[in-house]
């Protein structure tokens, strides 16, 4: 048998131990047990809401609105000849969160044109996000008998004015957006765009991170522990090549942690689709979007799809040799936990920064900072290719590939030399200090 | 007759501290070579240098005309190192300890096949091998651990205190399979602290003590030309 062979088998058992896979395991199940709770809240809070009206007026507007509400993903509890206070318990009792009242009144009031309060009583019984769009029913509910009221007094008024419609009368201009990408345009508003877009690339930073931090820990505490089992030593002294040692632990920590990506990425799903079930916008659901993506050409082909894999290739690839460099100097396993963490801010950075900061109009250090870390430019992909932006992308993988070759070099070099046995990085007196012994 | 090992003016330095100051000695095949010497007097240092994972400051080390640094993979093949204090992959069961290690020197299934059984006969572990290497005592490991190192037959076996951790039963054992396999030709470099056990394994002894080799000789002519009841007595004579 291939030596490599033999030494990969090894590592991927080494670090597929049922301790090590438990947890992710766990954590899945704890994503998909969210993600189905929330999915039937969700569900729960779409429904048609109960809400209580209490009609005092008992007029023929308020059993038309009484009726309006029915019609509009209401369900409706109908009081009257009746106290508040008693239609109050009642509704707490029924476990019904909003109780409409129409004033006695009402019907002459509005034909007067005067402003009618209508009070609404929203029972709260929990502050959970999902439970306060229940009480979320009491604001729609207003506005529903407001559009109505509105309307019906607009086309009174409109009567004796025609070839006007309430619609006109309300809104006398409305905005039809349109979208410039390049030279190409579209009519759809912005936030659908980069909502459309943010949702594409959305799953990067999750996978990007998740491989990067697991693959390094993996691999550094893989090398830390060899030294800090007394089996390193061995392995050195029998025929098998630096590079074949070097190699196999890092394709072992790639493998390993794209199969806990794929978890996790699975788990994320489960919960988001529970999360977001209820509030669907994306592109499959909303036609005006699918076309405008099309004739914005906002969709990656192939070649753009192969561009965005190599700098997250390159990306797996850097984190893998600083972790095998660092684990190298990692004196256990512990030590090498602590010096992988710079890695974590190293990915946070570009993450973030990327997020929030729109890098063209930047301040020029940022830009440059946010470029020198190679992390960085796997979140830059994205954008840059849907933009059409390639030259930028292609800089970004030569960039990347330099800082990878160097970094091979000083790898090769150290488990080529003396060093991988006899040096120590040590946290001393608050002093950075390399000790040989 | 080629020697199986030739070390001239071997030295190491780490930064500023010199830990052997030039020592040349030479093995022959079949010969077990004792390195005695107090802690920190260099023997480590030199055993790793010859199994090629450090690099010397200068001088040389040739195993059967193979340069430890310029031809290290091909020395390799034919040495085998057991360091001092050394572990085992604690999830994997003896066997397949034996089986990664033996694969590692071998890419023939037969040939594997006997190293594991020949180690499998050294350990004397028996049903034992089938569990995990984390649920063995310190002496069931190093047991593991030697017979590994000697299963491959190697040209020369370079043992850092082989018998360190064992207990006297355990420890006889493997002086015995030692003393066995360099009547079968191999040569053995063996270091250790204990004066009495070298004096019992060993053909040839050499004093180290502070980077420098101070005596070099059988453990009969030390101890006739110090007028020695034993080796350690030699030695404190030697170093002081």
């Amino acid at each position: 048998m291939n030596r490599f062979a033999t030494l990969l088998r090894k590592e991927l058992r080494e670090l597929m131990t049922l301790q090590m896979i438990l947890p992710f395991v766990f954590v899945v199940m704890i994503f998909f047990f969210i993600g189905n709770i929330a999915g039937n809240e969700t569900r729960k809070a779409a429904a048609p809401q109960w809400i209580a009206v209490l009609d005092q007026d008992r007029s023929p507007l308020s059993a038309e609105l009484t009726g309006l509400l029915a019609t509009q993903n209401f369900r409706i509890r109908s009081f009257h000849d009746q106290t508040l206070t008693k239609t109050l318990r009642q509704a707490k009792d029924e476990k019904i969160a909003t109780v409409i009242v129409i004033p006695r009144g009402l019907d002459r009031e509005i034909a007067a044109a005067r402003q009618v309060p209508i009070p609404v009583y929203s029972i709260i019984s929990n502050f959970s996000l999902l439970g306060s769009l229940g009480s979320q029913a009491a604001k729609g509910a207003v506005s529903t008998i407001n559009d109505y009221l509105s309307d019906r007094l607009l086309a009174q008024k409109a009567a004796r004015a025609p070839a006007s419609n309430p619609a006109s009368l309300k809104n006398p201009v409305t905005a039809k957006n349109y979208v410039l990408i390049g030279s190409r345009s579209a009519a759809i508003t912005p936030d659908l765009v980069s909502g459309f877009i943010t949702s594409q690339t959305a799953f990067l930073p999750i996978v990007m991170f998740i491989i990067i931090v697991i693959a390094s820990q993996m691999i550094a505490v893989s090398i830390a522990s060899e030294k800090e089992n007394k089996t390193l030593e061995t392995l050195l002294s029998t025929p098998i090549s630096r590079v074949s040692l070097v190699t196999a632990k890092m394709v072992a920590a790639g493998i390993v942690s794209l199969l806990i990506a794929v978890f996790y990425m699975f788990g994320f799903q489960s919960y988001m689709n529970g999360v977001t079930g209820g509030f669907n916008s994306t592109a499959a659901h909303n036609p005006q979007l699918a076309a405008a993506i099309a004739q914005l050409g906002l969709t990656l082909d192939l070649p753009a799809y192969l561009l965005l894999g190599a700098s997250l290739f390159l990306s797996i690839l850097i984190a893998l040799a600083i972790s095998l460099i660092l684990g190298a100097f990692a004196e256990n396993v512990k030590s090498a936990q602590g010096l992988i963490a710079p890695i974590t801010f190293l990915i946070m950075i570009p993450y973030f920064l990327t997020m929030f900061i729109d890098l063209n109009t930047a301040a020029p250090l940022l830009r440059f900072i946010v470029y020198a870390i190679p992390f960085s430019h796997p979140f830059l992909a994205g954008p840059f290719l849907f933009l059409h932006n390639y030259p930028a992308v292609v800089y970004g993988l030569v960039y990347q590939a330099v800082f990878f070759i160097i970094l091979v070099i000083v790898a090769a070099r150290i488990f080529a030399s003396d060093r991988v046995l006899t040096m120590k990085l040590n946290f001393k007196k608050g002093r950075f200090q390399i000790r040989q012994d | 007759m080629e020697q199986a090992l030739v070390v001239e003016d071997l030295r190491k330095s780490y930064g500023k501290h010199e830990a052997l100051k030039g020592i040349s000695f030479e093995v022959r095949p079949g010969e077990i070579f004792a390195l005695i010497g107090p802690n920190g007097a260099g023997k480590t240092t030199t055993l790793r240098m010859i199994a090629t994972i450090l690099t010397p400051s200068s001088g040389s080390s040739k195993v059967y005309g193979l340069d430890t640094v310029d031809d290290g993979e091909k020395v390799r093949q034919i040495i085998s190192y057991l360091p001092e204090e050394a572990g085992a992959y604690k999830n994997m069961t003896g066997n397949a300890y034996l089986r990664f290690m033996a694969e590692l020197f071998t890419p023939d299934r037969h040939t594997r096949d006997e190293y594991v059984a020949a180690a499998a006969a050294i350990t004397g572990l028996g049903d034992r091998l089938n569990d995990r290497i984390g649920t063995y005592s310190k002496g069931m490991t190093r047991k593991l651990l030697l017979a590994r190192a000697v299963m491959t037959h190697p040209k020369l076996a370079i043992l850092d205190e082989p018998t360190s951790g064992l207990d006297v039963v355990n420890a006889l054992e493997i002086r015995q399979a030692i003393k066995d396999l360099a009547k079968e030709g191999m040569a053995v470099l063996v270091s250790s602290h204990n004066m009495l056990e070298i004096e019992y394994l060993s053909d040839r002894v050499a004093i180290i003590d502070r980077g420098v080799i101070h005596r070099t000789g059988t453990p009969a002519e030390l101890k006739a030309a110090y007028q020695a009841a034993n080796l350690e007595e030699v030695f404190v004579e030697v170093v002081r």
